[in-house]
């Protein structure tokens, strides 16, 4: 098993912190993700596994083989660990035609130049571009770019793919193909692939496993379902499905499981603890504005609100509602008539998670 | 060493590259830059405190040489000059090439591209033979001066003075403060600024004034700092107009005593380039501090939006006619006066032009071997300075802003030091140096030592052409080639080097100008054989042989002129553009 593993990596700039004691583990074929918004150390991370960065602590191995540790001081340059990488820019050579672009890294390693050619047009077939391998990036569109960029990244079979939002220049169509058809080559070449988004959809669609990250550290790191079923914290909740977060009072509750909370005008909610840990006091609610209800429904809490504005997103209707204090959001198929009214929260839809966790 | 411990394997099965080349690279870079610029510098200091000159046997340490400094007067009186000097031509250039950036670069001005162009002609020209042109036309017994004094009986000025040596230091160094306010304020002026201010009802010289004027100070302040030096350390200038006057300035006081006198006093030479190099690198310390949250490098990319042309209204041709005045008195009849002079016995507003024309000088000027080689030489030496310097300066930019050597802050400082060099003395330093570093010795007698100086007084300006093109090159790019296999040094020459071709070739063609016209630098390093272009002309000027010194500096004007249109066509190579 070629596992890349990350041992308590932190990498300090001055006085900021941006990845903050990261441990994880990466298994042969897996496509992992990192999600975060800007800021949050995913491109660290990832420029740390390549290489192009140094962690300041910690330790990178892969396979068995230390790529760096900044205990001993060992330092493996990019060039020598051989891991393949598409950069957000596609990091293209403007002077060099898509052939030889491609090409580099074979000539490089001293492939005789008719293996070199075998591989190279194989690897701009897989991508569809055999036909522009005479052109110049300059002369691609961003769509054609991007897979040379990745062409030029698998060509010469590393063992790892490291993806840093690569997507992220292609408008919003090109951008929805291009997923799959990246996901169905890592699947076709079951290459170890770790991809840098801070596109949720991205992350749910293509991954085996997500890592969520904030502030230079792990929030969850779990599949797809379950970050965005169940939660295990306010951010992660927030961040992936953009759930409504809710200041609310509740007891004490030390094990995961069923309990009840109040809104700030003394409404009662009943909800469950994913994580339990939970203090008298102030507490947070997360619920998906998908989730709730203007229908009573079984086993839920009934809420009554003010339904305010809404705005019209083709598919559905996103409106706003006022309760206790604050607006949430609401997704509706057919938006409710303005003023008060009635929502309903399933039980299992309300998840209560500490104050303190939040920040 | 130490830096080779990091990519070492300390335990496990990791495996790691058995030789280093990129930091072997790096080091070598370093090092040879360092050498170069060290092996100049430590003998002069080594000279300040040193009883006698260095290549004589039995010298006693003593602090003689800064005591007579500081007690002498005439060396008091020479310093006050040369800040005078140094003042009144700055503020010359100042003004002149800020006015010129703001009307040729914003406004309507009728004639402005061209007059952009003659503007740019002292840049191209050394100050030697700018001198020569001024002394020619408005000297004591110079062609204009001698008519307007037949008409009103007296000399209506007198040019061997330090107002006269100001005017014409100030007139050859303002198009450096033209560019600067042109490439750094005036093009990279967001417009929308200046539209804004006319919404308000103030006029096109109003939104100069206050709009983009303040704009430009940044760029004033490094134009000003760097022309300040250039005052500092011009010889030709105050050579030709102020030693006929017995006015002296530090840098002609360094040539009469250090070159011109039979037995030179080197300690005393070298004190007094001690203190021009504290007035240079304070001047540079004083311009970083005003700086310090300035841009570092001044290059700018279009927007793609044209800036605003500024109308002048009814000044347009009122203007347009006092700048032209200005720049054909200034600029265009001294040149003519050279070229009129080279082909003349002699030149007097008494004599019709057509009665004295002859060719007397040019066969004189190449009767001379020593002219020829001069020539020759100067030519061989500037291609070969210009090739290593660009390749120098390519290189330690290329480990300054692309690798993370442990000692690029140093290697940058190290490659910037010459700025505080003034060339006579790089020229000194390199001259000693060759006397008493033995590996260093092998280089006297043939032009590799002028080389040598060359390459070291020209890699800040070299690197001021390199430096900017390398920011504009993505750092993803290089780190590309990195994750696909290639070591540092394979990253630089297949994706960096490539990519750089058009700085490069600017580089070169920018230090082969400089090189071709340059004579400051080689004075200390003249021997016979080693005649440069430059060195020659001033010593025909010593000599009084005026009108073969014209026809070189003739000679020397078309051969850079037809280097810069065969640049400019062929390549499509601007130089300072």
């Amino acid at each position: 098993m070629t596992e890349l593993v990350l041992s308590d990596v932190s990498r300090r700039y001055g006085a900021a912190l941006a990845i903050d004691s990261l441990n994880l583990t990466v298994s042969e074929g897996e496509f992992l993700t990192l999600l975060g918004p800007s800021g949050c150390g995913k491109s660290t991370t990832l420029a740390s596994i390549a290489g192009l960065d140094q962690p300041t602590r910690g330790r990178i191995t892969f396979g068995g083989r230390v790529l760096v540790d900044a205990g001993t001081g060992t330092y493996l340059p990019p060039e020598a660990r051989g891991f393949g990488v598409v950069f957000q820019s596609y990091a293209l050579w403007p002077h060099m035609t898509v052939e030889n672009n491609v090409a580099m890294s074979l000539k490089l390693r001293k492939v005789p130049a008719a293996e070199r050619n075998k591989r190279v047009a194989g690897a701009l077939d897989l991508v569809e571009l055999g036909g522009l391998a005479k052109r110049y990036p300059g002369e691609l569109s961003g769509g054609q770019q991007q897979r040379v960029a990745l062409a030029r990244a698998i060509v010469f079979r590393p063992p790892l793919l490291l993806l840093d939002e690569p997507l992220s220049n292609l408008d919003a169509q090109l951008r929805q193909q291009a997923r799959v058809w990246l996901k169905d080559i890592q699947r076709e070449l079951g290459l170890t692939t770790i991809y840098v988004t801070h596109d949720q959809d991205e992350a749910l669609a293509m991954s085996d496993r997500i890592v969520v990250m904030r502030g230079g550290k792990v929030i969850q790191l779990g599949p797809p379902k379950d970050i965005y079923r169940d939660p295990q914290h306010p951010f992660a909740a927030s961040f992936i499905g953009n759930a409504n977060l809710l200041e609310v009072t509740g007891s004490a509750v030390t094990e995961p499981g069923a309990c009840t909370v109040t809104l700030a005008d003394g409404q009662p909610i009943r909800g469950r603890a994913p994580v339990g840990g939970l203090v008298s006091g102030k507490q947070l609610l997360a619920v998906r504005p998908h989730l709730i209800r203007h229908e009573a429904c079984e086993d839920a809490s009934e809420v009554t609100v003010e339904f305010g504005a809404e705005s019209y997103l083709g598919d559905h209707f996103e409106q706003d509602v006022h309760v206790a204090g604050v607006t949430i959001r609401l997704s509706v198929d057919e938006p409710q008539p303005r003023g008060p009214g009635r929502i309903w929260v399933r039980q299992q839809d309300a998840v209560i998670f500490s104050r303190q966790q939040a920040d | 060493m130490a830096f080779l411990s990091r990519t070492a394997p300390h335990h496990g099965t990791a495996t790691s590259p058995p030789f280093d080349r990129a930091r072997l690279i790096q080091w070598l870079i370093f090092l040879v830059t360092a050498s170069l610029m060290l092996a100049p510098a430590l003998p002069i200091l080594l000279q300040v405190v040193v009883d006698r000159p260095l290549y004589a046997d039995d010298w006693q340490f003593t602090f003689g040489n800064i005591a007579q400094i500081f007690q002498s007067e005439r060396i008091g009186r020479i310093a006050l000059t040369t800040g005078l000097f140094a003042l009144f031509s700055v503020i010359i250039a100042e003004v002149l090439g800020i006015a010129a950036a703001l009307l040729i670069g914003r406004t309507d001005m009728p004639g402005r591209k061209v007059m952009g162009d003659v503007l740019m002609w002292p840049l191209y020209l050394s100050h030697l033979i700018f001198a020569l042109g001024w002394v020619i036309i408005y000297g004591p017994s110079g062609f204009v001066t001698q008519m307007i004094a037949q008409s009103t009986g007296e000399a209506p000025w007198n040019l061997y003075s330090i107002a006269g040596m100001s005017v014409v230091a100030g007139i050859s160094q303002a198009p450096l403060a033209y560019l600067y306010c042109l490439y750094g304020a005036v093009r990279s002026v967001d417009s929308t600024l200046e539209s804004a201010a006319r919404t308000t009802g103030a006029g096109p010289l109003q939104v100069l004034r206050k709009v983009t004027l303040p704009l430009m100070i940044p760029s004033i302040i490094t134009s000003t700092a760097l022309n300040l030096v250039i005052a500092v350390e011009t010889l030709s200038i105050p050579l030709f107009l102020a030693r006929p006057a017995r006015i002296d300035t530090l840098s002609t006081f360094l040539y009469a005593e250090g070159v011109a006198a039979s037995s030179p006093n080197h300690g005393l030479v070298a004190a007094s380039s001690l203190l021009l190099m504290t007035l240079v690198g304070s001047t540079l310390m004083l311009q970083r501090m005003l700086l310090r949250h300035g841009h570092r490098f001044e290059t700018v990319k279009g927007k793609g939006s044209r800036p605003m042309v500024l109308g002048l209204g009814k000044l347009r041709w009122p203007l347009a006619i006092l700048f032209a005045t200005v720049l054909v008195a200034t600029v265009v009849v001294p040149i003519a006066g050279i070229i009129l002079r080279a082909f003349t016995s002699f030149l007097s507003p008494l004599v019709p032009v057509s009665k004295v024309l002859t060719l007397n000088n040019f066969d004189k000027l190449f009767a001379d071997e020593a002219n020829i080689r001069a020539i020759w030489n100067t030519v061989e030496i500037a291609l070969l300075s210009a090739g290593l310097g660009t390749v120098l300066a390519v290189a330690v930019s290329l480990v300054i802003q692309r690798s993370d050597f442990r000692f690029s802050a140093t290697l940058e400082a190290l490659a910037y030091s010459p700025r505080i060099v003034p060339g006579m003395i790089t020229g000194l330093g390199v001259f000693y140096a060759a006397v008493i570093l033995p590996p260093m010795g092998w280089l006297r007698g043939n032009i590799g030592i002028i080389v040598v100086a060359y390459v070291m007084a020209t890699l800040p300006l070299a690197m001021g052409v390199i430096q900017p093109a390398i920011v504009q090159i993505g750092r993803d790019l290089d780190r590309a080639a990195r994750t696909v296999g290639a070591d540092w040094s394979d990253a630089m020459r297949i994706v960096l080097l490539p990519l750089l071709k058009p700085a490069l070739l600017g580089s070169f063609i920018l230090l082969f100008v400089f090189h071709l016209k340059s004579y400051i630098i080689a004075i200390f390093l003249m021997a016979p054989g080693l005649e440069v272009m430059g060195v020659s002309m001033l010593s025909l000027w010593t000599n009084g042989d005026v009108g073969v010194l014209a026809a070189f500096a003739a000679f020397q004007i078309v051969l850079v002129a037809k280097l810069l249109l065969l640049a400019r066509f062929l390549f499509k190579v601007k130089i300072y553009d």
